[in-house]
């Protein structure tokens, strides 16, 4: 969290300076094939942060975001190979696309609620696969299809990015932080504060003069467009698409990895995403589980009982605790017993850290 | 016109296995709110006990074979063993309401939909490391031979779909009778109306909504086993038919359990007649229908054909 006495601007350029700097130290550090196979997974951060904005801000929950995800790696496919665009411009019409699926996807969200809205992105999930198979002429059909055009750095790239895995990282990196940056802005306008609004109470949102439609249909194609970049990038990292890689099981890691991170914070996606690297990671290293969703079913249930406002919860927690011990070092801490034991919602405290924690509905 | 008989009866089996899961899916929303996403993998798990419980000796376990062991002796017949396997889905949905969901009373809906999600995901994924990614031929309580078939109209009537309706109605009686005449269903349906009011007048929310998710639970184990003959039972079986019931519950609308079968017949029609009928759509796709189906009737009428429309107030 940004202190609020430095302005966004400076918090933001300092954010970009940082990444630029780390994507270097990546780059020279770790060897090609670790960085695109840790990338591949690195970019759904903006997937996830599509849940965010659609589930944690508007209160949208959408179990489909692995559909969205393939609908912008295919767009990508048929945009840079059939119809000759540059990479780097089939990136926002993948976005468009996605957009435009994940519009219609939402329509329904306006007489729905949240819940069957589920059902609804639930259902989109499962066929989306089972759909793209069917055509051959864009997908790739069963065998999936390579991508031929790729993303090559341009000569005048200085040394470490001037190799084109290196090069390509980069890219996913900025253009990770540029939706980030979009997100952040879209959550603190008024835009922002109208789909809170309609997550909190609908009916009183539209009592208060918000247009409910827009808002919903535009989350959700937002949220969507995030998605589709990410699927993107992907296929800018590893030039091969195919209908399996986007089952309904993409969707429900999407979707547990946002609210794993902090489902109504944009620094949870980040916290959610990093848990989609580490926990396979970790799993791989001890030799736990043959496959690691188990893992995310299980913190999906303790999380919920335990801060339900995910990872990023339980860190502002930690931060509050240490925060006040410094203040008082000689009182014990003693309303630490009313911190959410099983079962209880955890009791907030009128701080501005634990009123956003209201996020969560 | 045998075609389009043989179609129907096609569409009828696969509604009676729609109708029961969508059955249990309103039952658990009707007494605890909630759409449990988990209902179709808690049902996959009651389906490998019974075949568990038909192969005792067998390697149908990827590890060791420690837990086979346990089940000594010969195996089961077929209707003992999915009356083994309701027993258990029944236990598994007692489990699920009483460590997960009844803590959660309070919590909010998203709370309780992410822990159902998490389920989802937990148990697909335990099916997945015990019994392998391999799929089993579970057997069929009814005569499923070539020539196990009624002649009706040069289309051939499947005993095995009309021993799967007879169960169905047998239990949706059994249970229709529970409702209306005994106190719990009694207890059940003030629970379903209001739960408050009905809190206040003495009946036991708590133990009202646990057999709810008792009965939801047995009844997914029910359509699991009956359907596991036809399709190959693998850890994801389910999850494709929860998109066919979830259709079929929100086509009947999602409060009402006869809808649920009505909504299950009708999507099980859709599937295999829209892609006999419709050209473009090969059987592959036969999800699209149900999803489609879905989508229009939320959009039209969001609250199903049965369901009843709820008022807000802010």
């Amino acid at each position: 969290m940004p202190d609020r006495r430095i302005s966004p601007t400076v918090v933001w350029s300092a954010i970009l300076a940082g990444a630029v700097v780390a994507s270097t130290v990546v780059a020279v550090l770790v060897d090609p094939i670790t960085l695109r196979s840790n990338s591949r997974i690195m970019v759904l951060a903006l997937a996830v942060l599509g849940i965010v904005v659609a589930t944690g801000q508007t209160g949208l929950v959408s179990l489909g975001h692995g559909a969205f995800v393939g609908t912008g790696a295919f767009a990508t496919a048929v945009f840079v190979d059939d119809v000759g665009v540059p990479v780097l411009l089939a990136i926002p019409l993948a976005a468009g696309v996605a957009a435009l699926f994940g519009g219609l996807v939402g329509i329904p969200a306006l007489r729905l609620r949240g819940i069957q809205l589920a059902l609804v992105t639930l259902g989109v999930a499962v066929v989306f696969p089972v759909v793209a198979r069917q055509y051959p002429a864009w997908t790739g059909g069963v065998t999936g299809r390579p991508v031929q055009a790729s993303l090559e750095p341009p000569g005048w790239m200085p040394a470490p990015f001037d190799e084109s895995g290196s090069f390509r990282f980069l890219v996913c990196v900025l253009v990770c932080l540029a939706g980030f940056w979009l997100a952040y802005n879209l959550v603190h306008s008024s835009v922002g504060r109208a789909m809170r609004a309609v997550r909190d109470d609908d009916i009183a949102a539209a009592a208060y003069g918000v247009n409910r439609t827009t808002t919903k249909v535009g989350a959700f194609a937002f949220s969507a467009a995030l998605a589709g970049v990410a699927g993107s990038l992907q296929v800018m990292l590893f030039p091969f698409v195919s209908h399996d890689q986007f089952d309904v099981f993409l969707s429900l890691r999407i979707y547990a990895a946002a609210i794993v991170g902090g489902v109504a914070y944009i620094v949870g996606a980040v916290l959610g995403v990093a848990a989609l690297v580490i926990v396979p990671a970790i799993n791989d290293a001890l030799g736990l589980l043959e496959s690691e969703t188990a893992v995310f079913g299980l913190a999906l249930i303790v999380l919920t009982f335990v801060a339900p406002g995910g990872l990023v919860e339980l860190f502002l927690r930690g931060w509050e605790r240490w925060r006040r011990m410094r203040q008082e070092p000689h009182v014990p801490d003693g309303d630490s017993a009313d911190e959410a034991g099983p079962g209880e919602a955890p009791v907030l405290r009128p701080t501005a850290a634990a009123r956003r924690l209201r996020g969560q509905r | 016109m045998d075609l389009f008989l043989q179609r129907i009866f096609d569409g009828l089996f696969n509604g009676a296995i729609y109708a029961s899961l969508a059955v249990a899916i309103v039952i658990t929303f009707r007494t605890t709110g909630i759409l449990n996403f988990a209902q179709g993998e808690l049902a996959t798990f009651s389906a490998y006990i019974a075949l568990l419980l038909l192969n005792p000796g067998a390697r149908t376990l990827t590890g060791s074979g420690l837990v086979s062991n346990l089940i000594p002796g010969t195996p089961w017949p077929v209707p003992v063993a999915i009356c083994g396997a309701v027993v258990a889905g029944a236990a598994a949905g007692a489990f699920v309401e009483r460590v997960v969901i009844r803590p959660l009373a309070r919590a909010p809906d998203l709370s309780v939909v992410n822990v159902t999600i998490g389920l989802l995901i937990l148990v697909n994924a335990v099916v997945v490391e015990t019994w392998g990614l391999r799929g089993y031929l579970l057997e069929s309580p009814f005569p499923t031979g070539a020539d196990d078939y009624l002649g009706v109209g040069g289309a051939r009537l499947r005993l095995e779909t009309i021993g799967v309706w007879a169960t169905l109605l047998a239990v949706l009686a059994l249970l229709a009778t529970v409702l209306r005449r005994t106190r719990l269903g009694l207890a059940f349906r003030a629970v379903t109306t209001n739960p408050e009011s009905a809190e206040l007048c003495g009946i036991p929310l708590g133990r009202t909504r646990f057999a709810g998710w008792v009965i939801a639970g047995a009844l997914g184990a029910l359509a699991a086993t009956l359907v596991a003959h036809s399709v190959v039972l693998d850890p994801f079986m389910m999850l494709r038919l929860l998109i066919f019931s979830f259709a079929a519950a929100t086509l009947g609308g999602l409060d009402s359990p006869g809808g649920a079968v009505v909504g299950g017949i009708l999507i099980g029609l859709a599937q295999s007649l829209v892609p006999g009928y419709i050209p473009g759509i090969g059987s592959e796709v036969s999800l699209v229908p149900a999803v489609a189906a879905m989508l229009l009737v939320l959009l039209i009428r969001p609250t199903g054909l049965f369901g009843t429309r709820r008022v807000s107030r802010v």
